[in-house]
């Protein structure tokens, strides 16, 4: 019962979304009805178009997240662990991170065209800052307690960064990982829609233009669930990076099986 | 197993801001010695033991061990915290292997066994209650085999039952390796039951020091070991309360 709740108010949505669309209350141009929509998906995925432009856009998304966050990781480390890395670096960092990615489109294109370097460029520069910015606060929010351990018990500068700083920083890294996702898709919706000849976005503004409203709805629903697969990507990533850390832990936090009572033997 | 090293503070002075906190204090060990400082939350014995352990400097004074003076941290000292420091992000077995080198790693096992929590390895720090947390810790500090082993209150946040266990294990585990110890507690019979000295610090200075000549282990209810730990607390209170006023 409980798992067909939350889908109860969705499958109410579409099917008056279906009836709008039988009784005609519904143009079919303004906007088609599941089943159009579903028909017109099979149609793509039949002729083959509709794998093609997804794997277009998910490679360039896979791309350009992982140079951008790969760039951001390294910084975000940087800045975390040196002082004078973080006096370096920070200022011009926080700066260029108020400048909204979108807005350097027309610049990018004049750079890149609109081939593929374009649309992975702006990803991996829409990426980057949400990663650096929670890599470098999770590092300086790492218990300084820990750190002063870490030095005692004879851990060198490496060990001490893959041993404290990296995994202490793992969870605010993965909070950034998971709007990153965010970041990513919707840098790559308005890349492709403005410029690109394949992925989904080209495939909704080709669409547009031969008036077929039901693939331009099917692309945007693409989008939604390619989003959702994203983000429960990452919340897989925090259950199995993170099984010491209590809120995503696979085990009872307070009780102990070994050892009923919560004392010692 | 190393035998412990000597350490010696001399003239240390310490002052955060206008606040003196070690004013001009002197405090040794000699190799093996079990050396406890208690002393009033506030009184500048956890400043006291950071300067031992290099991980804070004196503004005057010295420390030296084993007759070389301390620059940074001695390698072969090992700190127990209060709050135990536990990496949440490792298997305990794998927190008591935390810097050991890889010729050394079996050591873990042996010292996790030492404490009694062998079978809890596998497990993650966040289950484990307070006392068998700190037995990890415990653990942890004597993988490395130190010569010198500074305590900061590590059995301050126990129950007192706990804290007799523990102050019993702590007491095998030094007779059995050998290293020198420093305690901090706030305890009177914690200091009494464990140390060969006892040092009473107050005002950033050494106000009082007995020798504990008595038999191990120190049976609580032993006439000496009552009498003492009462001599102690009178005189402690007597001299805090001039202080105070």
């Amino acid at each position: 019962m409980r798992r067909i709740v939350p889908w109860v108010v969705p499958f109410l949505l579409l099917a008056a979304w279906q009836a709008a669309g039988d009784v005609g209350w519904l143009s079919g141009r303004v906007l088609p009805t599941p089943v159009a929509v579903a028909r017109a998906g099979a149609q793509l995925a039949e002729s083959g178009e509709l794998g093609l432009h997804l794997r277009v856009s998910f490679q360039r998304a896979a791309v350009g997240f992982l140079i951008g966050g790969g760039i951001g990781l390294i910084l975000g480390m940087f800045t975390g662990v040196s002082r004078s890395a973080e006096s370096f670096l920070d200022g011009t960092l926080q700066m260029l991170r108020t400048v909204p990615h979108l807005a350097m489109i027309p610049l990018v294109i004049l750079w890149f065209g609109v081939g593929e370097s374009a649309k992975v460029f702006l990803v991996a520069l829409g990426v980057l800052f949400p990663i650096y910015l929670n890599t470098y606060h999770g590092v300086r929010s790492v218990d300084p307690g820990l750190i002063e351990m870490g030095r005692v018990y004879g851990l060198g500068r490496w060990q001490l960064v893959v041993r404290v700083l990296l995994p202490g920083a793992s969870a605010s890294i993965l909070v950034g990982v998971r709007y990153a996702l965010g970041v990513m898709w919707l840098t790559l919706i308005v890349a492709e829609t403005i410029a690109a000849t394949s992925g989904i976005g080209s495939l909704a503004m080709n669409a547009r233009e031969f008036l077929r409203t039901d693939v331009v709805v099917l692309c945007i629903l693409l989008y939604a669930v390619l989003g959702k697969l994203a983000d429960s990507s990452a919340r897989l990533l925090e259950r199995w990076w993170l099984p010491w850390h209590p809120a995503f832990a696979r085990m009872p936090v307070k009780a102990d099986p070994g050892d009923p009572d919560g004392d010692n033997r | 197993m190393s035998p412990g090293v000597d350490i010696e503070a001399s003239g240390i002075r310490r002052a955060f801001g206008s606040k003196v906190v070690l004013a001009g204090l002197d405090i040794a060990a000699a190799p093996g010695e079990f050396v406890v400082v208690v002393g009033r939350s506030g009184c500048g014995k956890s400043t006291l033991l950071r300067l031992l352990a290099g991980l804070d400097k004196p503004d005057d004074g010295e420390v030296r061990v084993g007759g070389e003076p301390l620059r940074g941290l001695y390698p072969a000292a090992r700190v127990v915290f209060q709050d135990g420091r536990l990496l949440p992000w490792l298997r305990v077995g794998a927190n008591v292997a935390l810097g050991l080198s890889s010729r050394e790693t079996h050591r873990a096992a042996e010292v996790l066994a030492e404490v009694g929590l062998a079978e809890r390895s596998h497990d993650w720090p966040a289950i484990l209650s307070g006392g068998q947390r700190q037995r990890v810790a415990l653990a942890r500090a004597l993988a490395a085999s130190p010569r010198l082993l500074l305590l900061d209150e590590p059995l301050g946040s126990l129950d007192a039952l706990t804290r007799l266990e523990m102050q019993r294990l702590l007491e095998r585990l030094w007779q059995r390796a050998g290293f020198t110890s420093v305690l901090i507690t706030h305890d009177v019979e914690e200091a009494v039951a464990l140390g060969n000295r006892v040092i009473h610090l107050a005002n950033g200075r050494v106000l009082g020091e007995w020798v504990v000549d008595l038999p191990r282990p120190r049976p609580r209810g032993n006439a000496q070991f009552t009498e003492l730990v009462q001599h102690i607390l009178e005189t402690v209170m007597r001299i805090d309360q001039g202080i105070l006023r």
